[in-house]
């Protein structure tokens, strides 16, 4: 009994001693000045930045979707990225990421929430990737100077990442907002510390300059497993859920005597065509299910919805093959 | 496959600006809120003596940088419109008489005169690297009277040149008809029409290629930057005449395709763009706030405000660039 309550009292202690002293470390004093008091303090709040962006400036990515772009941060050195929904814009969506060097990786996005604008991806080639470090304590605070980077306006090599400064000037659950300037191209992006930790990800703006919208790194914390995991949390105006019925694979079939489902024409520009299908190719089996009549391949493809990955048993010229396929919208 | 992303490009627009139940920052304590303002008050200072307030009446339409203790102002030359009627303020002393002696249209920067002794010049900081990612820097925010009034931030990106939005063109509308290359409208600011192009005029060959449609005229020009000077043979009433054609930039003459960024930039300088080399910063100006130093916390002039580009980017020359500038365009106005 007593050693328990020893146990308990030592972890209590460490708790106490151990999270002010990381938070004193970790927190310029100059955060809880209400504004700075001299030249002193400015450099403080200078010398704290440039020392941080190399790293951060290293970890903040340009998204680059074909038609548009967004921006994203790396947060693990196997090329986990946080961004925000309304880039990624749904589940298994492949992409293109570029560093601020130039380097240009594949990458594939994960889960998201919806209702906030949280979204996961992550590079789907091999590498140890340049990251920065999330702010999971929480620990900033309303009136902290804080910097954001982005790629504004999509990625521009000569220009760099761009990094702006302000404070947090409005602090709520689901969202802070912060007087570093946004623009177009910075969605998804970073909001940092002046230690260089993650705090936000830049969401939405208002008209007036001030009215910068970051989704604090609190909300990703609660959603990480889910994310990780691809889902698509929530329902709200960041992302919208692809419904299921609305898959489409684009192909028209006969049943085959001997079993499975004869193709028999391939949609031009069809998910079939794009993932290769072809004329006379067989299909067994739909996600490992067998089929025996049309009806009942319709009846699994309307479980679809689009974006939806499938995975086909084939039999082509008399060979077994497989092939996995994203469907598109019908 | 209709489910492309649709906003990608743009950030979203939020539909209401303050959130309800919210913990708010005080506006004195914002980034450009008076209580922090307040620490720059050295800073401000020198653009108290250091910079200018061009006025159209009661209307402020730019500033300038002094650079010369007895009167030489550079400020943006495309925001100042006719010479006469305009005051220059330096100091709390405001200057009826002014001159323009000089102006560079690839910098967009005019050099002023006012009957002046004893003003403070900037400090141009010529002999450093560009400004890192992160430095302060002070520019001119609103402004009394007699008052400067300071408007922070910090540099935001690599020192780089900025192309012309839409890039070099000739300035004339063509016709491609049996392989022939016919010009049927020339803008009236174009270089085509100082160098005597007329419409009718076929265009037979650029910068000595024979050219007979428009994708081959298209390779040539693309090679050029505005400014540069492009050889043209036309053909007019049978005879082929020679002439040299000077590039302008497609946004200047035809003005600029407003982007979803735009709309959400408020008010931002008409002339943005085709820049040899500027510095970016993130202080937040007005179109009319341009021309005016930018300076550091030592109160160095890093460049001169001379674009402000859209919501969050503001383009500064840089001092080495400004310093040669400034002497080409003194020695160029000498004789005036």
């Amino acid at each position: 009994m007593r050693e328990t309550s020893a146990a308990a009292l030592t972890g209590f202690f460490t708790c106490l001693l151990l999270v002010p002293a990381g938070a004193d470390a970790a927190r310029p004093l100059v955060n809880d000045k209400k504004a700075p008091e001299g030249r002193a303090d400015l450099d403080v709040i200078q010398k704290h930045l440039t020392d941080s962006l190399p790293a951060t400036r290293k970890a903040t990515v340009c998204i680059d979707l074909g038609e548009g772009s967004g921006s994203g941060v790396v947060v693990s050195p196997e090329g986990l990225i946080l961004t925000a929904a309304h880039v990624t814009g749904g589940v298994g969506k492949e992409f293109t990421v570029i560093f601020e060097d130039g380097k240009k990786v594949k990458a594939e996005s994960l889960g998201l929430v919806a209702s906030s604008d949280c979204a996961m991806a992550k590079i789907t080639e091999e590498g140890t990737w340049p990251h920065i470090e999330v702010d999971r304590g929480d620990t900033s605070k309303l009136g902290d100077w804080v910097y954001s980077l982005g790629h504004s306006g999509g990625f521009d090599k000569e220009r760099g990442v761009v990094v702006r400064l302000g404070r947090l000037v409005q602090v709520k659950d689901d969202t802070v907002q912060s007087d570093c300037s946004l623009i177009g191209g910075d969605s998804g992006g970073p909001l940092f510390d002046l230690t260089g930790k993650l705090i936000g990800i830049h969401s939405r703006v208002g008209m007036r300059t001030q009215e910068n919208m970051h989704v604090p790194v609190r909300e990703f914390v609660k959603n990480w497993k889910g994310m990780l995991k691809s889902e698509f949390i929530g329902e709200g105006p960041f992302a919208k859920k692809p419904e299921k019925g609305k898959g489409f694979l684009g192909i028209g079939t006969a049943l085959r005597a001997e079993g499975g489902l004869k193709i028999d024409k391939v949609g031009r520009e069809s998910p079939a065509e794009k993932a290769g299908l072809k004329e006379g190719d067989v299909i067994l089996k739909l996600d490992g299910v067998e089929l025996t009549t049309k009806e009942q391949f319709q009846d699994l493809l309307k479980e679809k919805a689009p974006e939806d990955r499938v995975a086909l048993e084939l039999l082509r010229d008399g060979k077994p093959e497989t092939l996995t396929l994203r469907l598109g919208e019908r | 496959m209709n489910a492309k992303p649709l906003f990608s490009a743009a950030l979203l627009l939020a539909s209401n600006g303050l959130l309800p139940g919210a913990q708010t920052l005080e506006s004195a304590y914002r980034t450009n809120g008076p209580a922090v303002q307040a620490s720059f008050e050295s800073v401000r200072d020198l653009l108290q003596s250091s910079s200018a307030v061009i006025q159209r009446g009661r209307k402020e339409i730019a500033y300038g940088t002094v650079i010369s203790a007895d009167g030489f102002i550079l400020t943006k030359a495309s925001e100042l419109g006719d010479i006469n009627g305009l005051t220059v303020t330096v100091g709390e002393k405001i200057y009826t008489a002014l001159a323009k002696l000089a102006e560079d249209p690839a910098w967009d920067v005019a050099l002023l005169k006012i009957p002046a002794e004893g003003l403070v010049p900037v400090s141009l900081a010529v002999d450093s690297p560009d400004p890192a990612r992160g430095t302060w820097v002070v520019a001119n925010g609103a402004t009394s009277r007699t008052r400067r009034r300071p408007q922070v931030g910090i540099i935001s990106a690599t020192a780089r040149e900025i192309e012309p939005a839409g890039g070099a063109v000739l300035g004339v509308t063509l016709e491609e008809k049996s392989k022939k290359l016919r010009v049927t409208e020339i803008h009236e600011k174009s270089g085509a029409k100082t160098a005597g192009m007329k419409t009718g005029d076929i265009i037979v060959a650029a910068a000595g290629k024979k050219v007979a449609d428009r994708e081959a005229l298209g390779k040539v020009v693309a090679k050029l930057r505005v400014g540069d000077d492009l050889d043209l043979t036309v053909q007019r009433d049978g005879k082929k005449i020679e002439m040299k054609v000077r590039l302008a930039g497609r946004a200047d003459l035809f003005g600029e395709e407003k982007t979803r960024n735009d709309s959400m930039s408020g008010d931002f300088s008409e002339r943005r763009s085709g820049f040899p080399r500027v510095i970016q910063h993130d202080v937040i100006a007005n179109a009319a706030g341009m021309g005016g130093p930018l300076l550091d916390l030592d109160g160095r002039c890093l460049g001169m405000n001379i674009a402000r580009a859209n919501r969050c980017e503001t383009f500064a020359i840089p001092a080495g660039d400004l310093k040669s500038l400034a002497d080409r365009l003194i020695s160029k106005g000498a004789g005036k």
